[in-house]
């Protein structure tokens, strides 16, 4: 079970990005939709996952929503915000570099 | 827009913690639940679910923690933490917080309260539209020493149609020809009120450009163009006098009885709308008798004029200069008309200045020398505060290198002890601005006559400002000191030192030197007021010219309109007659003008065989004093040549008069005066033709106007021999009861006499004197208070320095003392250390004093700035209170146990 510490420095932010960029989600949907869709690889931690919601929140990259999930209770669902989708390019771009990179450093050796 | 976002997110966790705390555990409760609902879905008992979810989240503590320093900024969480951590220091040390607060609050207190007098009376301009267009135009006689003095109102009427300069040139009078003495008895309901009045032409108010706020202004009609045989019966309230005496209720248009006839109230004036700080309470229109006006000889008009827009000032100067190369040319007369040339007594000439310094006047180098003072103060206070921070520091010294070592900032504990500076700096200014409100609302209701424009002194926006910067500079200044004491070149060995502290010479040259700055300031202030203390007290020593022990005095007024002259005699006699035949009156007399504070007279009276300088037979004489009763007895006057009044004198019909030895000497310069006769205008006091009065004896003189100011000449009528009075006069009371006792009874006298005349200023005469002196004294008072604090300060310096080296040099004392140094070699040792820094201080301070007291001669009276008694004095003060200060350190350090004191590592 991957911990998030072992995520590349920064990757935790892309992630949260990537994955509420398609519709608002609020933490714990987070968590499931980034377990399920990396085949149950990456694990993120509640004590992970908050501070870091917080943090990009802060930085007016999310914005957060109280809004009642499909059972009824209240949840809050964060979103991307206009300089968030932008941060989410960047971040994406960045990622390519480095994953390419690290690659060809891989491969090559 | 992010920028705001952010903004308004960091505003809200730092503002709004409560409902973000909640919403952050609803938000890790979800998550929790969800966690439980998943293992219970496959399959998990409950119990066992919520403990399996619960394991596997781990710290809830630790990661709300961390959300929370997500949501903290950083910058302002610092700030917040600094302030909080600052506190909690300084409440631990409650003495030094409290004597840092309380000294910054007294120098920023003292700062700003000063500093709303210069602001309100010095910078803030005028309240009338373009304040700096206005001029004040004065008579000047500096031959005779007569200065600011009114126009005649035929030189008025020149200079308004002759200049180009001006768009308006307008009237006021407050006493001669306005009829009044500045003072008018107004009846509302049952009540006769005493109120301050004004008259003024409808010129006056097109210079000023203040309109009523209801109603209107005085016409042309109604003043210059009057042809009536009083003034037009209307006049103009105040908005002050308005609310207070009537209720604000709908007047204009209605009749209100002035001076015992009705006036139609035309209009009433904005709040605060005055002229020259009159606390003008009723606006009357100016009428000129055709007699007065004119008369080139009555200086009755104080003029005001508007300069024409984008006209400077020296234009209109230089404009009246050239008036005054041929003034009398011009208008086409050679009678006393004003000139450049001022060769003779009887010469005046011209003089316009800003209408704000008019105002301001001579107050306006006291208040300067007062901020100069509290400068002063603020920075004893300053010097007193870095060294009581740098003791502090010293003391803290470990805790900062340690701090240091442990990985804190040279900036950030830069931050940290700026932040300890401001935080005392604004307890301090706030504190400060308290007392500072409250000490000029004090001042304004202590002395309400002192301070010229008392209504434009509030604390306002530049106050506030100077407050704000006195405040910022001094947190400051706190910060660098600290740290430049918690500076340390070897950290290693700063922690070896231990708790003893540092003691670098450096420091202890820092630490003299403030206080020997301290103690010249202190110099400095307590010289200053050593001096005005001797003014106040050469000028309440002044002999003015009778006796003012238990006489007690009052005025009142018997309105000219519904009143004649002979009437206005027979009721005053018997107001004096009643008051003489109570019990513990020893004489009562009545006079027209109360010394030593009345308004001078100027009236020309033609003299028998006399020539005037420029050839006339008559002389310009200061003070006319018109008199009922025993006035000489009663005032305690001595006749020094001739005879007083007599009761003879009333039924004769040779008129007599009495001069005084100022009179005697200028006019009829060492003859005997005895025998020769003056002609007064008989219409300055109610007679009806002029007569020739001979000179019957000679008065000494009496101080008129201001007890500083050298006697006038004075001429005596008895008003008894003519039995006409004048309307207004001051009953003067012999007796050996307060006046505040014989209150009811006078009142009820001057009701049977007259029921519409109030009892105006029922006082001692003690009281009219310190009146008088009023602003020397409230400076010398002011500065007292400030020499005192700043010499307080100084010898909390001097004793702050010299305890802190005794205890930095215990061991060595300690040494000493084992080595067998005598206790009170000790003791000497110390208190000379203690002394000769005031020495030093002293000889810088008396230096400095000897370079600025020659800026407050000017405000000295009968001793001279360099007086010798009152450095002696100063000096003998200040080494007496460094005899104090030195002397407790010096004393516990000769008490040392040499035994405890080398322990005690």
């Amino acid at each position: 079970m991957a911990k998030p510490t072992d995520l590349v420095q920064g990757t935790l932010d892309l992630l949260i990005l990537k994955t509420i960029s398609l519709e608002p989600k609020h933490g714990w949907a987070i968590a499931k939709r980034i377990q399920q869709v990396s085949q149950e690889a990456l694990q993120i931690q509640q004590g992970s996952l908050y501070p870091a919601l917080h943090r990009l929140e802060q930085q007016a990259w999310i914005k957060a929503e109280w809004r009642p999930t499909e059972t009824g209770r209240m949840a809050k669902f964060y979103s991307l915000t206009h300089s968030g989708r932008k941060q989410l390019e960047r971040e994406l771009a960045n990622w390519a570099r480095l994953s390419t990179a690290i690659n060809i450093v891989v491969q090559e050796a | 827009m992010r920028m705001l976002d952010k903004v308004r997110l960091r505003l809200r966790s730092l503002f709004r913690r409560p409902s973000v705390e909640f919403e952050l555990e609803t938000e890790l409760r979800f998550h929790l639940d969800q966690l439980i609902e998943e293992n219970i879905s496959s399959g998990m008992p409950p119990e066992e679910a919520r403990r399996a979810a619960q394991r596997m989240i781990g710290g809830v503590a630790q990661c709300k923690e961390e959300c929370r320093d997500m949501l903290r900024v950083n910058f302002v969480e610092d700030l917040v933490q600094d302030v909080r951590y600052t506190i909690r220091s300084l409440a631990k040390s409650p003495g030094f917080t409290g004597v840092v607060v309380a000294t910054l609050a007294l120098g920023i207190g003292a700062n700003i309260a000063i500093f709303t007098i210069v602001h309100g009376v010095l910078l803030r301009p005028l309240d009338y539209p373009k304040p700096d267009q206005l001029m004040y135009l004065t008579a000047e006689a500096p031959a005779i020493g007569g200065t600011g003095s009114a126009l005649s109102a035929p030189e008025y009427i020149e200079f308004r149609q002759m200049n180009r300069s001006f768009a308006a040139v307008g009237a006021y009078s407050t006493g001669g020809a306005a009829y009044t003495t500045g003072e008018v008895n107004l009846t509302t309901g049952d009540r006769p009120l005493r109120v301050r009045s004004i008259s003024v032409d409808a010129h006056l108010l097109k210079a000023l450009s203040i309109q009523p706020e209801q109603g209107r202004f005085f016409g042309d009609e109604e003043t210059a163009r009057w042809t009536g045989t009083l003034p037009p019966p209307i006049a103009i309230l105040s908005h002050e006098l308005w609310r207070t005496a009537f209720g604000q209720r709908p007047l204009v248009g209605q009749k209100v009885e002035i001076e015992g006839r009705p006036h139609e109230i035309v209009g009433i004036m904005p709040p605060g709308a005055d002229v020259m700080d009159n606390h003008t309470q009723v606006w009357l229109p100016l009428w000129l008798h055709p007699n007065m006006a004119r008369q080139r000889e009555a200086h009755v008009l104080y003029v005001i004029a508007r300069l024409k827009d984008g006209v400077i000032a020296e234009v209109a100067q230089t404009e009246l200069s050239a008036f005054l190369e041929n003034w009398g040319d011009r208008v086409g007369t050679t009678d006393h008309v004003p000139t450049n040339r001022p060769l003779r007594s009887v010469d005046h000439t011209l003089q316009l200045r800003a209408l704000q310094d008019a105002i301001v006047g001579n107050a306006s180098r006291p208040i300067w020398v007062l901020q100069a003072a509290v400068g002063f103060v603020l920075l004893i206070v300053c010097a007193n505060l870095a060294n009581l921070v740098m003791a502090r520091a010293g003391s803290r010294r470990r805790e900062f290198v340690l701090r240091i070592a442990l990985g804190a900032s040279r900036g950030r504990l830069l931050r940290q002890s700026v932040t300890e500076g401001a935080v005392m700096s604004v307890a301090g200014g706030i504190l400060g601005l308290w007392l500072a409100s409250a000490g000029v609302r004090a001042l304004i209701r202590a002395y309400p006559t002192s301070i010229p424009r008392p209504s434009e002194l509030t604390i306002n926006l530049p106050v506030l400002l100077v407050a704000l910067g006195l405040s910022t500079g001094t947190a400051l200044l706190f910060g660098f000191v600290a740290l430049g004491r918690g500076r340390t070149s070897s950290m290693a060995a700063a922690l070896k030192e231990g708790a003893r502290g540092s003691s670098g010479a450096g420091r202890h040259y820092a630490r003299r030197g403030l206080v020997i700055a301290q103690v010249a300031f202190a110099v400095m202030l307590v010289i200053g007021t050593g001096l005005l203390v001797q003014t106040v007290y050469n000028l309440t020593r002044i002999d003015a010219g009778f006796d003012r022990s238990r006489l007690a005095t009052f005025s009142m007024t018997l309105p000219m309109a519904n009143s004649e002259p002979e009437a206005r005699a027979q009721a005053y006699q018997r107001v004096l007659d009643r008051l003489r035949s109570l019990p513990g009156v020893l004489g009562t007399a009545a006079m027209s003008g109360l010394p030593p504070n009345r308004t001078p007279d100027v009236i020309a009276t033609p003299i028998e065989n006399y020539t005037s300088d420029d050839g006339r037979p008559f002389a310009i004489i200061d003070y006319y004093q018109f008199v009922m009763g025993d006035y000489f007895g009663t005032m305690g006057i001595p006749i020094v040549a001739g005879r007083g009044f007599e009761r003879t004198d009333t039924a004769s019909q040779g008129k007599v008069a009495i001069v005084n030895e100022t009179l005697a000497k200028r006019i009829w310069k060492g003859q005997n005066p005895i025998g020769h006769r003056l002609r007064p205008p008989g219409g300055s006091f109610g007679a009806s033709d002029d007569v020739w009065h001979t000179v019957i004896g000679v008065a000494k003189d009496v101080r008129q106007r201001g007890v500083e100011r050298p006697a006038g000449t004075e001429f005596y009528v008895s008003l008894d021999q003519h039995g006409v009075a004048p309307p207004s006069m001051n009953v003067v009371i012999r007796t050996t009861l307060p006046p505040a006792a014989l209150s009811g009874t006078i009142q009820q006298v001057v009701r049977e006499v007259d029921a519409a005349v109030p009892v105006v200023r029922l006082r001692d005469m003690d009281s009219v004197f310190a009146e008088s002196i009023r602003r020397p004294r409230l400076l010398a008072q002011l500065l007292g208070a400030f020499a005192g604090l700043g010499l307080l300060l100084a010898a909390i310096g001097t004793y702050g320095v010299l305890s802190y080296m005794v205890t930095e040099r215990r061991r060595e004392i300690g040494i000493r003392l084992a080595l067998g140094a005598t206790r009170s070699h000790v003791l000497t040792q110390i208190m000379k250390q203690g002394l000769q820094v005031t020495a030093l201080g002293v000889t810088i301070g008396l230096a400095g004093a000897l370079a600025v007291t020659r800026l407050i001669a000017s405000l000295l009276f009968g001793v001279q700035p360099t007086d010798i008694v009152t450095i002696a004095f100063v000096i003998a003060t200040i080494t007496a209170v460094a005899v104090v200060a030195s002397w407790l350190p010096a004393w516990r350090a000769s008490r040392l146990d040499p035994n405890v004191a080398l322990r005690d590592e």
